[in-house]
């Protein structure tokens, strides 16, 4: 079973998100809630959830909105434009209950919580440290390798963050396509590694400090096309050898230490050009 | 000068959730089958003509006509209360023949079916049947397989049919799920 | 993008044969009303339901998979009716927003 996901998330931001109406409860919009969870089963509503969370459902019945109760949600969101009845919204009305409507589908629905919940997706990679301080922003990740399921993840985690402090989308492109290179090379070479992001208005600086076998020729390594991969990876459709080379062409400074049967240091830099 | 034919292009308009209401006459033995767009059907037995009808499910399903992008025909499809898979339950129903012979093809037979008792209420025509095949397979996008949609005429015995419907049986139940 | 890369990438369990598929698309419901009105071709769905008839739902609009979350229990007879009508059901531990959010992660979109 999956553990509770913690949401760094209110009421009004996701409202926000999904151009919801609110229908019921509109003074108790910046409640913090603690989970999402979708689903149209009343059964598996009250079996499942967990309390204080927000209910996205298709189901618009008074059934719906007992169990919702009954679990101890805070919030239900109809989603596709679904308008519940009399019957429901006095229910909510009597109970303290939000009822937000939106015309996004289910999916769509919870791809756009999730994408401002920066928790949800970071909940699959490990952040061990994050500081926020006037016009800088440091976050430490830690990656496993050999871990291909969540491969990718940071680089997606990395690119929200970004775009939370509001960098031009071409440099936030750059800076997500060289992390995610050098995510999957740690994924692929090493047994795990150091993630440090650091972004400020001058500059965005990732810095990854792996444990691993190393590099024995850099220049090689940089050549487009040389790859180490194994089979299985190529498999999966990695190791297509464009690694360290796209890092190189995406960033504006790249530096590469290596020590072999210890690890490699990849330091990259990019500029913020200011207007 | 002769009108062209067109070649229809169907989507499904009227969208409307509903309940499918099964109640069964313990006098003669006969099983009714409706749409009702209320929430609540009738709990108590009640009476029509020779029949005593008693609620025995309520399952949530969809109502909907089809509509032709291209020269906006409509067909209204009030006489179907629904799809089902044959999974050739019954070795003697011709929908199991039919199965066996398209299987290896994958083509799928599905059944639809209007209300019971079927010689009570009126069913749907050969041409709907058709119209409802064609939205399908425009709607699967895919060459290598093929719905085949039948009427429950077909059906040996469609009391005693156990296809797949596609409906939603206890999702408003408030009983938690067996673990 | 190709049913067995999400399969790799996401970790989902293979609970009947798995032939190679493209995946367009997601779509998330309960309801098989909602499969039969709204889902598409070639989407991969994302549901709690394991009763038989939604293989039925699934093999009428040509899905490309069926993924029960929260990791539930599929019953044999859905699974053997699935691998006769050779649609594929996965299976996940996770819940389907957290599903969602790990096929961000690998780069699915709506």
């Amino acid at each position: 079973m999956a553990e509770e996901l913690k949401l760094n998330l209110n009421l009004k931001r996701i409202k926000k998100v999904l151009k919801a109406d609110v229908i019921q409860g509109k003074g108790l919009l910046s409640t913090k809630i603690s989970g999402v969870y979708a689903s149209d089963l009343v059964s598996d509503v009250l079996a499942y959830s967990k309390s204080g969370s927000v209910l996205l459902t298709g189901l618009c019945t008074k059934q719906v909105a007992i169990s919702a109760y009954l679990s101890l949600f805070k919030a239900i969101i109809f989603i596709r434009g679904k308008r519940p009845n009399k019957e429901i919204l006095e229910f909510a009305e009597e109970k303290n209950m939000i009822i937000l409507l939106t015309e996004n589908d289910m999916f769509e629905a919870c791809v756009k919580i999730a994408n401002a919940d920066s928790n949800s997706i970071s909940k699959f990679v490990k952040l061990i440290e994050s500081s926020e301080k006037k016009n800088t922003s440091v976050h430490k990740f830690h990656i496993d390798g050999q871990d291909f399921s969540n491969s990718g993840l940071l680089s997606t985690q990395i690119k929200s963050i970004l775009q939370n402090i509001g960098y031009e989308p071409y440099l936030i492109k750059r800076v997500s396509i060289s992390a995610y290179e050098g995510e999957m090379n740690v994924v692929m070479h090493a047994k795990e590694a150091n993630l440090t992001l650091n972004a400020n208005e001058k500059e965005i600086q990732i810095i990854i400090n792996d444990r691993g076998k190393g590099i024995p020729d850099i220049e090689q390594a940089m050549q487009a096309g040389y790859s180490t991969a194994t089979e299985d990876q190529r498999a999966l459709g990695f190791g297509s050898g464009m690694g360290l080379p796209n890092i190189k062409k995406n960033s504006d400074e790249l530096k590469i230490t290596s020590e072999v049967g210890k690890g490699t240091k990849v330091e990259m830099k990019f500029y913020v050009i200011q207007e | 000068m002769q009108k062209e034919k067109c070649a229809h292009t169907w989507q499904m308009v009227n969208v409307t959730p509903c309940f499918i209401i099964t109640e069964k006459c313990y006098h003669c033995g006969k099983i009714s089958t409706y749409f009702s767009t209320g929430h609540n059907p009738p709990m108590e037995e009640y009476r029509e003509g020779e029949h005593y009808w008693n609620f025995m499910e309520s399952a949530q399903s969809i109502h909907f006509d089809l509509k032709c992008t291209k020269c906006n025909m409509l067909v209204k499809f009030d006489e179907l209360l629904g799809v089902k898979m044959c999974t050739g339950c019954d070795e003697n129903c011709e929908a199991n023949t039919l199965l066996k012979k398209l299987e290896p093809e994958r083509t799928w037979v599905y059944i639809a079916f209007g209300c019971l008792p079927v010689n009570e209420k009126k069913q749907l025509s050969k041409e709907k049947i058709s119209i409802l095949e064609e939205y399908f397979n425009q709607r699967r996008k895919s060459s290598k397989s093929r719905i085949k949609v039948i009427s429950h005429e077909i059906v040996s015995n469609i009391e005693d049919c156990y296809a797949e419907v596609i409906k939603d049986v206890d999702m408003l139940s408030l009983t938690l799920p067996e673990k | 993008m190709k049913l067995q890369e999400i399969i790799d990438k996401v970790g989902l369990k293979k609970l009947t044969n798995v032939e190679v598929r493209n995946v367009q698309g997601v779509f998330i419901s309960d309801m098989l009303s909602d499969v039969m009105t709204n889902a598409k071709s070639g989407n991969l769905w994302l549901t709690v339901q394991t009763h038989k008839n939604t293989v039925s739902a699934a093999n009428l609009i040509n899905l490309a998979a069926i993924v029960v979350t929260h990791g539930k229990e599929v019953p044999q007879e859905t699974i053997d009716l699935a691998n006769r009508f050779y649609v594929i059901i996965l299976g996940s531990d996770l819940s389907t927003y957290e599903l969602v959010s790990k096929l961000i992660g690998i780069g699915l979109k709506p």
